[in-house]
């Protein structure tokens, strides 16, 4: 019992990471990413590639991080420029159907090109006992990364001036440029952490279980689940349905079994969206 | 300090304004009067980038401004507090406030100018800008506005929504920021409560200028009388 509350601690954290990264796309840019689980798969592959080329861990995980955030970055710079001309519905269309096509680009290419690579990053030493559970020292240590990188995303966005600018053009674009913000260079920014994001957290989920070529999908369901629960658009609803929906996986895949949890976790969303149409922070909540 | 030369501007190739000119010189309190849909909107926000400028020219300090983008406006000294506010409602009025200064970290110094002029926000700092009344976000807006130290403010319809007593109160921190020596472009319907305050002002009646003048002539005019002052 402690041990799924524990597990689902540091997977919710996971998933709040994950729900950050796409809702920060929609909320600047109107733009829901669909081919944000491929950009985490390209990632996990330019590390799988560079520590087999004997490149020493952390140096390839700082690659493939910076992998991801360059696909984010150039989706912003080249396919994503017409979909900012649009508004409204329109805007948001356009940019499904441009990401799904960069999706299954990626997708595809990642088929034909690896098959069978998997991405595992396996951490020795031996499991430490946490409040009486014995962790393994790889998810201690997705879990410090985790921890870290929710903390740093908290005090970005609370306390530094760019990322209240980011949260301004969020809430209201036009008022943002009033105070002198240039929306197009935060876009930019966040589109790159953004990627960055996705490439930290396919990373950890390395750490515990071996994330294979086809996850892509996968994740950017996930994604989108925790997205919608907390709200599109809303930071701190992604940072908090995250942790429900980590717990929830945890104890679901604990008493019933892991193969039931995704349609558990896609029924806590359906709930979720019948109760508050507009997810835990929606904006028109 | 702005010069507006034949401007025209509007929305889907269809003109509001047609060829609009004036001019603000530094200290002075400019008024637009005119009423509902003369175009005194369509007009401030081509001035300030918020709608494109179709023909003519818009000098500020004396470079063209014509065609920056709405932020790039804004770091050249000119404060809009357009009638929409555009506030950050999530945020709270200290929040809303640091981002005026974007994109220096907000003074000290100049949150408590604004704070003296709006003691309201002062106690209401904690509270998010979306809960406040409309008279309070109204102060907000100005407030913000203020914490970039711009050398124009440009007001639309500052008392739109507002109780004539608020409305009043508007007015009054307005005037107290001219006595600082603020330069102050403003569209106003309330015709009386902003020729009190203005040096001159310009009559827009359907996208264009049809009467202008010191605001104590435009209060003497028996056409401005007759039709914003509600005198026969």
């Amino acid at each position: 019992m402690t041990a799924a509350i524990l597990d689902g601690i540091v997977l919710g954290l996971q998933f709040g990471i994950l729900g950050v990264g796409l809702t920060i796309m929609y909320g600047l840019g109107g733009v829901l990413n669909l081919a944000y689980g491929s950009m985490a798969v390209v990632a996990a592959v330019v590390v799988s590639f560079s520590m087999r080329s004997g490149l020493p861990a952390g140096l390839a995980v700082l690659l493939g991080i910076l992998t991801a955030a360059g696909i984010g970055l150039a989706l912003n710079l080249t396919i994503l420029k017409p979909v900012y001309r649009r508004q409204g519905e329109a805007r948001v269309l356009l940019s499904l159907i441009l990401t799904i096509g960069v999706a299954f680009i990626i997708d595809g290419f990642l088929v034909w090109r690896f098959p069978i690579e998997v991405l595992s990053l396996s951490i020795g030493g031996n499991p430490v006992l946490i409040l009486g559970v014995p962790m393994r020292t790889g998810s201690l240590l997705a879990s410090a990364i985790t921890l870290l990188t929710g903390g740093a995303l908290i005090f970005f966005f609370r306390a530094t001036v760019t990322g209240r600018a980011v949260r301004s053009v969020i809430q209201d674009e036009v008022g943002a440029q009033l105070c002198g913000v240039n929306p197009a260079t935060t876009r930019t920014l966040i589109f790159t952490l953004s990627g960055a994001l996705v490439g930290l957290v396919v990373v950890m989920q390395s750490m515990t279980s071996p994330v294979p070529i086809s996850a892509g999908f996968e994740i950017t369901i996930l994604a989108l689940i925790v997205t919608v629960v907390g709200g599109l658009g809303s930071i701190r609803g992604a940072m908090l349905a995250g942790l429900i929906l980590g717990v929830v996986h945890a104890m679901s895949s604990f008493y019933i079994g892991s193969y039931i949890t995704t349609i558990i976790l896609l029924a806590a969303a359906a709930f979720t969206i019948l109760l508050r149409p507009s997810g835990l922070f929606g904006k028109h909540a | 300090m702005l010069e507006i030369s034949d401007l025209s501007a509007g929305y889907d190739s269809k003109d509001v304004v047609l060829g609009v000119s004036i001019d603000v010189r530094e200290g002075e309190v400019v008024a637009i009067i005119g009423s509902n849909g003369a175009g005194k909107t369509t007009f401030l926000k081509a001035v300030c980038g918020l709608l494109p400028v179709s023909a003519g020219e818009v000098r500020y300090e004396g470079r063209s401004i014509t065609d920056l983008a709405i932020h790039e406006i804004a770091r050249a000294g000119i404060s809009f507090v357009p009638a929409g506010r555009h506030l950050f409602p999530e945020m709270t009025v200290a929040e809303n406030l640091g981002l005026g200064a974007y994109p220096h970290r907000p003074e000290a110094g100049q949150q408590s100018v604004v704070f003296d002029l709006f003691p309201r926000l002062a106690e209401r700092r904690r509270q998010a800008a979306g809960t406040m009344s409309g008279g309070e976000q109204q102060m907000l807006a100005v407030g913000r506005a203020l914490m970039s130290r711009p050398r124009l403010l440009i007001l639309d319809e500052p008392t739109a929504g507002l109780a004539p007593k608020l409305a009043a109160q508007a007015y009054e921190s307005l005037a107290a920021l001219r006595t600082q020596g603020m330069t102050i472009l403003v569209a106003e319907q309330q015709v009386p409560l902003v020729l009190s305050l203005a040096d001159r002002g310009y009559v827009m009646e359907t996208g264009a200028i049809q009467l202008q003048g010191s605001a104590a002539e435009l209060r003497d005019n028996p056409t401005v009388r007759r039709a914003y002052l509600g005198v026969a």
